[in-house]
């Protein structure tokens, strides 16, 4: 196939190095639920490069949710190490985005009101601040919907809503946590390819937590595996195609069944008798 | 909105029309009681009889001043029944030591019946003007209290986590997440505390004798047997309690636009 036509791999000028280098060194957390002590993410690394994005996949209830709020700073009771460029992670940020699974938009604001909601703490002009709403709503293609609310809006421009405004800071890292798990499915393939442009014209870090391995795979740079019980990553794939990416793509297909062999062996009692991936890094 | 109605066959004509039905044949139930009622009749007045006292009091200024005073009472006490009860409903959602302190108080004399007090506000503050008005802001307090503290509770964490992310100060997630979202509880806190208070106004002059309203009218109207002027009286406090209801409905209906509409 003539991959040439399309591959538009990002170029330096664009701005995707505003680094976003994220580190999490042996995380713990533990829940006190019921008196009872759960422990719910352990001995958890990751390093997340620059600029990359990275999808995470793994059984529902593994801490997937937990570990995402963790690098928010919506919780910052953890052991371990977390670090944004080499700095300790305590409380949010505006450097760091999260999209919710829900997207929880403000029902009595417009999506204009909505989206200018994340820039409150910023200091800056009106002037500027509109322009910056402007330009964020126009890039999840939603001009001319500035004076909606929420209800008047259908599921997916309400998701693409809530990425507008976690974008609009301009953050070093975004997060996403399963942002299109309550889509039908062909809106969800069509926001897939709108992310993967919103990325490649961004320069944002991206980690995305979802269900769908499909959509791991489409997306993600790499991919990482959580096991649960506790939660920890058992493996990362690489995705060694340039974006924008074809979804037929042969390779994709190959690491989709090696990834869910994979899910469906954690199902089982915990065993160290996975399947090998066939490009398999150790985190 | 007005597409569900039309599938029913009603515009708003239509149904103010409807609406008008049985008060219209009630009143003609009630004319005919009056013309025709045998023994009863002395219980009832003829519409004639009625519009003449309703001519009588307009035409002597009776019925304005009345009323007036009466609007004035009940404004007044919803103004500081609603402002007050804002507050302490405010400040025992927010405030921790408050809410263990004053929400026990508060469910506590809220069981007290509004007539059990007047007793012991005539005692304190006589049966002027002054004591009408407490009176009336007690009707209006309870449920502003009531439904201040539910709407600030109310608030979903869910959404405060969106403050958080977005690093807002505790004054601006008040103005900005808290209030808005309890804005709807609170609007039908001041529904039944106009309703309310109202009631309380004409009560309270039916109890207390000083001044003069259309609860006093009234009072005059049934020592003197006169049975048309308490008809009048009625029918006044009944439209203006429904046109008030009306109104804050509509308030509260734009203030609320960014609701779906409910079908
Ligand atoms: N606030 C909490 N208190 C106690 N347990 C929690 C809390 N939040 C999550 N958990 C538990 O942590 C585990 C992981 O939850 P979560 O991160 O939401 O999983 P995932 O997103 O992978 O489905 C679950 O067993 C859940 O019950
Ligand atoms: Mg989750």
């Amino acid at each position: 196939m003539n991959i040439d036509s399309r591959a538009v791999v990002r170029t330096p000028e664009q701005p995707a190095l505003r680094s976003g280098a994220l580190q999490l060194k042996e995380v713990r957390k533990r829940f006190l639920f019921d008196q009872r002590e759960l422990t719910v993410l352990t001995g958890l690394n990751l390093d997340v490069h620059p600029g990359e994005f990275l999808s995470i996949v793994g059984p529902s209830g593994c801490g997937k949710s937990t570990l995402l709020r963790l690098i928010a700073g919506l919780d910052d009771d953890y052991e371990g190490h977390i670090a944004l460029d080499g700095s300790r992670v305590a409380g949010t940020s505006l450097e760091r985005g999260l999209v919710f699974q829900d997207h929880r938009l403000f029902p009595w604001m417009t999506l204009e009101q909505n989206v200018a909601f994340a820039l409150i703490r910023r200091d800056m002009s009106a002037a500027a601040r509109d322009r910056l709403v402007r330009e964020h709503i126009a890039l999840v293609g939603l001009s001319g919907f500035e004076q909606a609310y929420p209800h008047q809006l259908s599921g997916g421009m309400s998701q693409r809503a809530a990425i507008a405004r976690a974008l609009v800071n301009e953050p070093k890292v975004l997060l996403l946590d399963e942002p299109f798990g309550a889509l039908d499915a062909l809106t969800r393939v069509h926001l897939q390819t709108e992310l993967q442009r919103i990325w490649m014209s961004q320069g944002s870090t991206m980690i995305m937590i979802t269900h769908d391995v499909d959509e791991a795979l489409y997306l993600g740079d790499r991919v990482a595996v959580m096991q649960a019980h506790p939660g920890r990553i058992a493996h990362i794939v690489d995705v060694d195609l340039p974006h924008p990416r074809d979804r037929a793509a042969p390779l994709l297909h190959r690491l989709k069944d090696d990834i869910l062999a994979e899910l469906t062996a954690t199902d089982a009692p915990r065993s160290e008798a996975v399947v090998p991936l066939t490009r398999r890094r150790s985190g | 909105m007005s597409a569900a109605l039309r599938s029913y066959g009603a515009g708003l004509p239509a149904r103010i029309a409807l609406g008008l039905l049985v008060p219209l044949a009630l009143i003609l139930l009630w004319d005919h009681q009056a013309r025709h009622g045998g023994e009863h009749a002395f219980a009832f007045v003829s519409a004639a009889q009625v519009a003449g006292a309703l001519r009588e009091l307009w035409q002597s200024g009776d019925l304005l001043t009345a009323y007036g005073n009466s609007l004035r009472n009940a404004f007044g006490g919803l103004f500081w029944g609603s402002v007050t009860g804002l507050a302490v409903g405010s400040a025992m959602a927010l405030l921790r030591p408050v809410d263990w302190v004053l929400t026990p108080l508060y469910h506590g004399l809220r069981q007290v019946p509004l007539l059990g007090w007047l007793p012991l506000i005539g005692l304190w503050f006589g049966s002027g003007d002054l004591s009408k008005v407490i009176v009336v802001s007690l009707s209006a307090f309870y449920p502003a209290v009531l439904y201040t503290y539910e709407g600030l509770k109310g608030v979903e964490a869910r959404m405060l986590e969106v403050g958080q992310l977005y690093r807002l100060t505790p004054w601006q997630t008040f103005w900005r997440i808290r209030w808005p979202s309890a804005l709807p509880s609170l609007f039908t806190g001041l529904l039944q505390s106009v309703a309310f208070a109202w009631i309380a106004t004409i009560g309270v002059e039916l109890l207390f004798p000083t001044g003069f309203g259309l609860g006093t009218v009234m009072q005059h109207g049934q020592l003197q047997a006169r049975l048309d002027i308490v008809v009048v009286c009625i029918a006044v406090v009944g439209l203006t309690g429904f046109a008030i209801n009306l109104l804050v409905a509509r308030l509260s209906r734009h203030a609320l636009r960014w609701r779906p509409v409910r079908t």
